[in-house]
């Protein structure tokens, strides 16, 4: 490894072969004596520094390293102890910056070789270290994300135990993320939900995707909360995998409902409004008729000579048309004034439906259109909110009508299945065009021109009915009229 | 029989009430209760004056309207009252501009309104 100029000794073999090794590796290695002068160094070297040999050996090591570096790591320091004590320094830290280079870090090792001599090892590990600096940026990113999202966000493992809990679990349950820590998470729940997480775990961890799911609505306790009813929230398991692609636990992403909850109402409200807008015209000509009548009846009493018998006729037509006005207005009012989130309770189908018929049957008459509702001779019971069920009903008989510009009909049919209940709705009008069949229940899909319907009527119904555990489908032949499904549970007495 | 008065009106209660309204006037009046009845009547017999009622289920006023004009020289004038339009409505202006009726009425109406398109119709004749 030392200059050896005899080149006819039988070690010049070895010598070149090491000195081969020596410059072929991407580490740099240095030899440097007693007086701190570099005696021997290796190809990596002098490139990475950009100097030439001739000014690298026998210089002293403060010519050879910039003096900032000297200064800052201790370097000679720490080369003079290895000398003295003969004991190697492994693994220290040194930013190197060679002029015109840009910065490099390096580990270097001090290594005593023979006495008066020791050995500087170099390696490289810029890249490294930037790779590690950039995945703790990742890290640092995705935390942030999970810590600043609006939806719960927490993992548990495969004992349901809680690993961590973001400041959106923190803030909706009132316990921060220490107080939690390795905790059961159905302990924050409702009770009786230990069972469907255990259920939940075990159900992700047949999942062979890790973005496959599993979704269920439960509440999260607020044990801070005075009154601890908890939040119903939208739970959706997701699988957490280790590299093997073994389910070690699961991320749950949790939403709050009550906003979405809020949201729904509020539509479903300016829905109704907007049924209510198209009804307005047939209300009108149904109210303004009693009225002339009633009017005609009390001028001809204001007259003279009326006799008894006309005058009597007159009381009667005006009884008469005075009720029929307020019928349709009590009809209305109980349809604008329905709850829209009230508590289920058991309703008599032909009673909903005969209701709806007779708020939309003003309108029916003015559009020439034939409403025939087919009753069923036993009483079918199911169980729902009054006002929702109605609002589908409205829904689909409205949508019938403007699928009917000329007049036309719509029979409703209630037909009992063994443990659930069919009603149809089937007009003559002008159909659903085949491509559009899977899209009618979709938000915002409309065939109707810009700015006369909103596309969102049919996917109201379809979530009413959803929520009432039902289902509900369209079927049509262009040309010939469409069917509207509804399949809701029966409620047996 | 010129002088007959058709009365059309799907509520039975409305023709009652216009009857009584014309009776004094000592005319004939024949009422119909849909808008078939009210085509079959015009087509057989000879009205002078129709009191027309805008939507039936069966048939639009309108539609009655233009089926009298159909008919010739026994041409009646139309009157027509309706609980679903206004008097300022487009539909309304365009079927008196284009001579199809020839007044209109929105209810709840006077009966000193039906006397007047009465008497304005006696005097054009």
């Amino acid at each position: 490894m030392l200059a050896n100029q005899n080149s006819k000794k039988p070690s010049d073999h070895f010598e070149l072969l090491y000195k081969t090794l020596l410059d072929s590796i991407p580490s740099s290695v240095l030899m440097i004596d007693d007086k701190l002068n570099v005696i021997s160094v290796n190809q990596n070297y002098l490139v990475k520094s950009r100097r030439s040999k001739e000014n690298t050996i026998n210089c002293p090591l403060s010519d050879v390293f910039p003096s900032v570096i000297l200064e800052n790591t201790g370097f000679d320091n720490h080369i003079r102890s290895v000398l003295r004590i003969r004991k190697a320094i492994r693994g220290q830290k040194m930013t190197y910056r060679g002029p015109g280079v840009p910065i490099r870090i390096y580990y270097y090792s001090i290594l005593p070789v023979v006495p008066g001599q020791v050995m500087l090892i170099m390696e490289d590990v810029t890249e490294q270290t930037n790779l590690s600096e950039d995945v703790r940026r990742v890290e640092r990113h995705l935390a942030s994300v999970v810590e600043s999202a609006s939806d719960i966000v927490l993992s548990i493992d495969m004992n349901g135990r809680i690993l961590t809990w973001n400041s959106a679990a923190a803030d909706l349950s009132g316990l921060s993320s220490d107080e939690v820590q390795s905790q059961l998470f159905h302990e924050y729940c409702e009770p009786g939900k230990k069972t469907i997480i255990e259920e939940s775990l075990l159900y992700i961890s047949g999942l062979r995707r890790a973005n496959d799911s599993y979704t269920i609505e439960f509440c999260l306790l607020t044990p801070t909360n005075n009154n601890n009813t908890g939040i119903l929230i939208s739970w959706v398991f997701s699988p957490m995998k280790d590299i093997d692609g073994a389910t070690i636990g699961a991320v749950i992403v949790g939403r709050d409902l009550a906003e979405r909850r809020k949201l729904e109402l509020q539509l479903r409200q300016s829905q109704k409004l907007g049924a209510l807008g198209i009804m307005a015209g047939g209300i009108a000509h149904e109210i303004r008729n009693p009225l002339a009548v009633c009017s005609s009846a009390a001028q001809f009493l204001l007259s003279d000579g009326v006799d008894l018998e006309f005058r009597k006729q007159c009381s009667m037509k005006i009884q008469t048309n005075i009720n029929k006005a307020s019928t349709i207005i009590e009809n209305l009012m109980a349809f604008a004034g329905s709850s829209m989130d009230g508590n289920m309770t058991d309703i008599v189908l032909s009673e909903a439906l005969e209701g709806t018929i007779a708020l939309v049957a003003n309108q029916a008459k003015v559009q020439k259109i034939k409403i025939e509702l087919m009753q069923s001779p036993e009483i079918i019971l199911v169980s729902g909110v009054v006002g929702l069920l109605q609002q589908v009903f409205m829904n689909i008989l409205l949508n019938a009508f403007k699928a009917m510009p000329s007049g036309g009909s719509v029979s409703v049919t209630i037909e009992c299945l063994s443990d659930s209940v069919e009603v149809q709705f089937i007009d003559t009008g002008i159909g659903i065009p085949v491509g559009d069949i899977d899209k009618i229940f979709d938000p915002f899909h409309t065939s109707s021109p810009t700015g006369q319907g909103t596309g969102l009527g049919l996917s109201i119904c379809y979530r009413i009915i959803q929520q009432h555990l039902g289902s509900i489908r369209a079927e049509s032949s262009p040309g010939k009229g469409a069917s509207i499904i509804i399949n809701l549970p029966l409620l047996l007495i | 029989m010129k002088n007959r008065i058709l009365i059309i009106d799907d509520e039975e209660d409305m023709c009652w009430a216009i009857s009584h309204i014309l009776k004094s006037q000592g005319q004939s009046i024949v009422t119909a209760s849909s808008g078939e009845e009210a085509c079959r009547k015009l087509s057989e017999g000879c009205y002078s004056l129709v009191f027309l009622d805008a939507k039936m289920p069966d048939m639009d006023g309108l539609d009655v309207a233009r089926f009298a004009n159909k008919l010739g020289n026994d041409k009646p004038q139309i009157i027509m009252i309706s609980g679903y339009h206004y008097a300022n409505d487009p539909i309304i202006c365009n079927a008196i501009e284009e001579g199809l009726i020839t007044g209109f009425l929105s209810k709840p109406f006077t009966n000193e309104e039906i006397l007047l398109h009465y008497h304005v119709h006696r005097n054009a004749m």
